[in-house]
C-alpha cells in the first residue's frame, strides 16, 4: 500500500501566471523532489493538462531547472520527471496525481501526492478521490498547502 | 583624461557620436578594465551582445599611453575594429596615439616570389595566368601590399601562394627585395605604433616564434586586450602543436625546382630531388581513402603500409639533404631550401615519437594532401608562464566565455590562476525581443525518425518566417539531406553553404526576400545579420563535438588523467559555448526580435540541460512550436 499525502487548497494561494494553484504546487513539489534526486511520474486528466505542466516546468526559473519529458518523447526509461495521462510503464518512488479520480496503478509507488482544490467543483471530485484512495487502503495523511515565498 | 569623464551623457563620446547612449554594462567593463592596466593585471569579462565592449577596452587603453596590442578573432573583424571603431573613438577622444593593422604574412605582396615566379614562367592554367597579371599590375601601385585589395580575385585563387611567402621560403634578410618588402614595412610600422591590432593566428605565431625575426611584437607591449578571446584555447593548441604535410613537401619541390630551372641547372640530381619528394608525399597520402578522414596516428602509425611510408619520407628527405648539402652558399634560395629540410626532418621525428603521452598524435587528410599532428593535452603549462613572466595588463573578453557565469573551463584549459572576472548581461530584453522553443514530441537526435521530423519543422519554420531563418546543423551529412528534402518540397530558394564563399552565400541571403539559408560550422560565429532579415535560428541538435575531434579527444584523455568526468569538464562546456555563439546570431539590436529553435528534447530531459539554460541568454521558453510560429508571426 502506499502513503497518500493530500495538500488542501484554500483562497489565500493565489493563482500565478494562469496556472491552477494546484498545479504551480505540484510543479514546484515535482522540482523538490528531482532536486533530492527521486524519480517522480505526473500523472494528468488529459494531454492538454500534461502539455500545460510541461510548459510550465520549462519555464521555470534557469536556477530551478527540472529535468523532465512527456510520455512518448525523452530518454529509453524517461527522464527523472515524466508527465503523461497514460498508464506509465514500470514504476518510480513517487507519484504526482493531477487527474481527476485515483489511478489504478497509485499502489505501484510507495509515495503518492494529490491535491483538493479550493474550486468548489474540484474539491468536491478530490473527496470523492480520497474515499477511493481509503477504499483502497492506503494509507492517508493530509496537510494545508501553502505558497513559495 | 579618465573613463568616466569619455563616457559620461555629455562626455566625449556623445559629443563626437551620433546618437551615442551611455550604458552602464559598457562603463562598467571599462572602468574595470581601466583599474586593471594600472594593477597590470588580467580581466576575464564575458559581454553580452550589445554592451559596447569595443568601445569599452579601446578608451582605457587609448587613454593609457602605453603600448597596446589587440589581437581579434578574425581577419574581418580586425578589418572592422581598425577601419571602423577604432578611428571613431581616435577622433571622440581627440587622441595623438599612433596605431596599425598587422596581419599575418600571408596577407602580404611578396615582391621576390613574384618575380622569380614571373621569370621561370611555368604558369600554363588560362586563368592562373590571368589573375598573376592581375596582381602583378596591382603590385605597382599597391602601398600597402595587402592582398585584400585584390578584390576581384577570388579568395581562393592558386595565384596567392605564387605572390606571397611563407615561414618557409622567406629568405629574411638576405632577401634581395628585403628592404621594400611590405611585411617588413607593416611589421616596423606595427612596432613604431602605439596600438596594434592583430590576430589570435598572428598573436601566438609571435607568441610561439614559428616566425622568425618576429617575436618582438608581443614581449614589447605593455597591454593586450583578446577579443573572441573564446576562441583563444582551441587556437593556443594549434600553435604549440607540430605539424607535418605533404604540402609542405611539394611547396619544397617546386622551390627547390625553382632554382634548379634558374641558377642551379649544372646541378643535375636537383631534378631527382624535385621528382622524388613530390612523389613520395603523394604516394603517401594514396595509402589512405579517397575520401577525407581524421584519426589516431598512434594507430595506424605502427602498422603497413604506413610505416613504411614514414621511412620512405626520411630517406627521400635524407637523400634531399645530402644533395643539396652540395650546394649551400650558391643560391640564398637554395640555404633556404636546405633548412626547411633540417625543419621538416625534426617534425617527422617529433609526430612520430609514439611513446610521448602528454601529446595527442593525429592524422588528417585533405583531397590531396596528409597531415601528422602532434597536439599538446594541454596548454596549460606554456600559456600561463607567458602571463606570469610579462608585467601585463591582459583583458580577454567576447559575447560567450562563461559557463553557468563561470569562466572555469577557460582559465583551466590556458592555466589562468589570478585573475578578476566579470559578467556584464547585454542591454536587450530577451523575455520580450525572443522566444526559445524546443518541440514537443520530437525524437532524440540518434532516433531514426529524426531526419523526417527535422524536415518536417524545418518547413513550417520557413514558412512562418517566410525564408528569413537560418538553419544551422552540427554535421553536413544532416545538412545535406535536410537541404535535398526542402529543395524537393518548398517552392523557397533554399541556400545551402558551400555552394558558394560564405560571404557571397550571406549576400545572397540579404538579397532575396524568401531564401532561407542551412549551414554548418562556420555560421555558427560572426555572422552579423540585423533587423528583420532573420528572424528565426533552427538548431538540430545540441552542438557537442565529434567524439573522433582529435582535439577533442586529446583533452577529454587529458580530463580522465586528471581523474574528472569529461563529459562534464569538456564536452559540456564546449557545445554551451558553441550553442551561446549560435544562438547569439539571433538578436544583434535592441529592435530585433526573434525565435530559436532548438531540435534537440535532451536539453529539457537531462540533467545538463540546467547548464545549457542558465548559460543562454534569458529567453522566454516555450514547448509549442505553435506558440514559438505564432510569435514569429506577431
Amino acid at each position: 500500500m502506499s502513503a497518500v499525502h493530500f495538500y488542501l487548497f484554500d483562497e489565500t494561494y493565489e493563482q500565478v501566471e494562469n496556472v491552477p494553484a494546484h498545479i504551480d504546487f505540484a510543479c514546484r513539489l515535482a522540482a523538490h523532489c528531482y532536486r533530492q534526486n527521486q524519480k517522480i511520474f505526473i500523472y494528468t486528466g488529459d494531454q492538454t493538462q500534461a502539455n500545460q505542466v510541461d510548459e510550465y516546468l520549462w519555464q521555470f526559473d534557469a536556477q530551478s531547472f527540472v529535468a523532465h519529458n512527456l510520455q512518448g518523447e525523452g530518454p529509453k526509461f524517461g527522464s527523472p520527471v515524466e508527465i503523461g495521462c497514460e498508464v506509465p510503464k514500470g514504476s518510480r518512488q513517487i507519484l504526482i496525481n493531477l487527474s481527476p479520480s485515483m489511478p489504478d496503478f497509485a499502489k505501484r509507488y510507495p509515495q503518492v501526492f494529490d491535491f483538493v482544490p479550493h474550486q468548489e467543483e474540484l474539491k468536491q471530485v478530490a473527496r470523492e478521490r480520497y474515499k477511493q484512495y481509503k477504499q483502497s487502503g492506503h494509507q492517508l495523511t493530509t496537510e494545508p498547502a501553502y505558497p513559495a515565498q | 583624461m579618465t573613463v568616466s569623464k569619455a563616457f559620461a551623457k555629455d562626455g566625449l563620446l556623445a559629443q563626437a557620436i551620433d546618437g551615442y547612449q551611455p550604458r552602464d554594462a559598457q562603463i562598467e567593463l571599462s572602468k574595470s578594465f581601466e583599474k586593471i592596466i594600472k594593477q597590470k593585471q588580467l580581466l576575464i569579462a564575458e559581454a553580452g551582445t550589445g554592451t559596447g565592449k569595443t568601445f569599452a577596452y579601446l578608451v582605457p587603453a587609448l587613454l593609457s599611453n602605453k603600448k597596446v596590442v589587440i589581437s581579434t578573432g578574425t581577419k574581418a573583424l580586425q578589418e572592422q575594429l581598425y577601419h571602423r571603431d577604432l578611428p571613431l573613438i581616435i577622433k571622440a577622444l581627440s587622441s595623438k596615439r599612433f596605431s596599425a593593422l598587422l596581419k599575418g604574412r600571408a596577407n602580404y605582396l611578396c615582391r621576390y616570389r613574384l618575380q622569380i615566379n614571373d621569370d621561370a614562367q611555368q604558369i600554363t592554367d588560362k586563368s592562373l595566368k590571368q589573375d598573376f597579371k592581375t596582381v602583378r599590375t596591382w603590385s605597382t601601385r599597391t602601398k600597402t601590399g595587402d592582398i585584400g585589395e585584390l578584390t576581384t580575385i577570388n579568395e581562393d585563387s592558386r595565384v596567392f601562394p605564387l605572390v606571397t611567402s611563407t615561414i618557409d621560403n622567406c629568405l629574411g634578410r638576405d632577401c634581395p627585395d628585403y628592404e621594400d618588402c611590405y611585411l617588413v614595412k607593416a611589421r616596423k610600422k606595427a612596432m613604431d605604433a602605439d596600438l596594434v591590432v592583430v590576430n589570435h593566428h598572428l598573436y601566438f605565431a609571435d607568441l610561439a616564434v614559428k616566425d622568425t625575426g618576429f617575436g618582438e611584437l608581443v614581449p614589447e607591449s605593455d597591454v593586450v586586450v583578446f577579443d573572441e578571446a573564446h576562441q583563444l584555447p582551441d587556437i593556443a593548441c594549434e600553435y604549440f602543436g607540430e605539424r607535418f604535410s605533404t604540402r609542405q613537401l611539394l611547396e619544397l619541390s617546386r622551390d627547390i625546382e625553382l632554382e634548379y630551372r634558374t641558377e642551379l641547372t649544372d646541378v643535375k640530381q636537383l631534378a631527382k630531388v624535385v621528382e622524388k619528394l613530390s612523389r613520395v608525399g603523394k604516394d603517401f597520402r594514396l595509402q589512405f581513402p579517397i575520401d577525407v578522414e581524421k584519426g589516431n596516428w598512434r594507430e595506424k602509425a605502427i602498422i603497413e603500409p604506413f610505416s613504411t611510408h614514414v621511412t620512405k619520407v626520411e630517406e627521400t628527405l635524407q637523400f634531399s639533404y645530402e644533395v643539396i648539402k652540395n650546394c649551400l652558399g650558391r643560391t640564398k634560395g637554395i640555404d633556404t631550401c636546405f633548412e626547411r629540410i633540417t625543419h621538416l626532418r625534426a617534425v617527422l621525428d617529433k609526430v612520430n615519437e609514439l611513446e610521448q603521452l602528454d601529446a595527442s598524435l593525429w592524422y588528417e587528410t585533405t583531397p590531396h594532401h596528409l597531415s601528422l599532428n602532434l597536439t599538446p593535452l594541454s596548454v596549460a603549462d606554456k600559456f600561463a608562464p607567458i602571463r606570469e613572466e610579462k608585467e601585463q595588463a591582459w583583458l580577454m573578453t567576447s559575447a560567450t566565455l562563461a559557463v553557468n557565469e563561470g569562466f572555469d573551463h577557460f582559465t583551466d584549459l590556458l592555466g589562468l590562476k589570478d585573475y578578476e572576472s566579470l559578467v556584464l548581461d547585454s542591454p536587450f530584453d530577451y523575455p520580450k525581443q525572443s522566444m526559445l522553443c524546443v518541440p514537443r514530441l520530437i525524437p532524440e537526435p540518434n532516433d531514426r525518425e529524426a531526419l523526417s521530423s527535422l524536415i518536417n519543422i524545418a518547413k513550417r519554420v520557413i514558412k512562418a518566417s517566410q525564408g528569413r531563418c537560418f538553419l544551422l546543423f552540427t554535421s553536413h551529412r544532416m545538412m545535406n539531406m535536410v537541404a535535398t528534402a526542402l529543395k524537393k518540397q518548398l517552392d523557397t530558394d533554399i541556400l545551402v553553404q558551400g555552394q558558394c564563399g560564405k560571404r557571397e552565400l550571406l549576400n545572397l541571403f540579404l538579397e532575396q526576400d524568401e531564401a532561407a539559408l542551412l549551414a554548418t560550422g562556420a555560421f555558427w560565429e560572426g555572422v552579423d545579420v540585423r533587423g528583420d532579415a532573420l528572424k528565426c535560428v533552427m538548431i538540430d541538435k545540441l552542438p557537442f563535438t565529434a567524439p573522433d575531434d582529435p582535439l577533442n579527444q586529446a583533452r577529454i584523455d587529458n580530463c580522465k588523467r586528471k581523474g574528472l568526468d569529461p563529459f562534464s569538464y569538456v564536452q559540456i562546456p564546449q557545445a554551451v559555448i558553441t550553442l551561446k555563439q549560435g544562438a547569439g546570431r539571433l538578436i544583434r539590436d535592441v529592435e530585433d526580435t526573434g525565435v530559436l529553435i532548438i531540435c534537440d528534447p535532451r536539453i529539457v530531459s537531462r540533467h545538463y540541460g540546467a547548464t545549457f539554460v542558465k548559460s543562454l541568454p534569458a529567453m522566454k521558453r516555450t514547448r509549442s512550436l505553435d506558440t514559438a510560429l505564432d510569435f514569429l508571426k506577431a
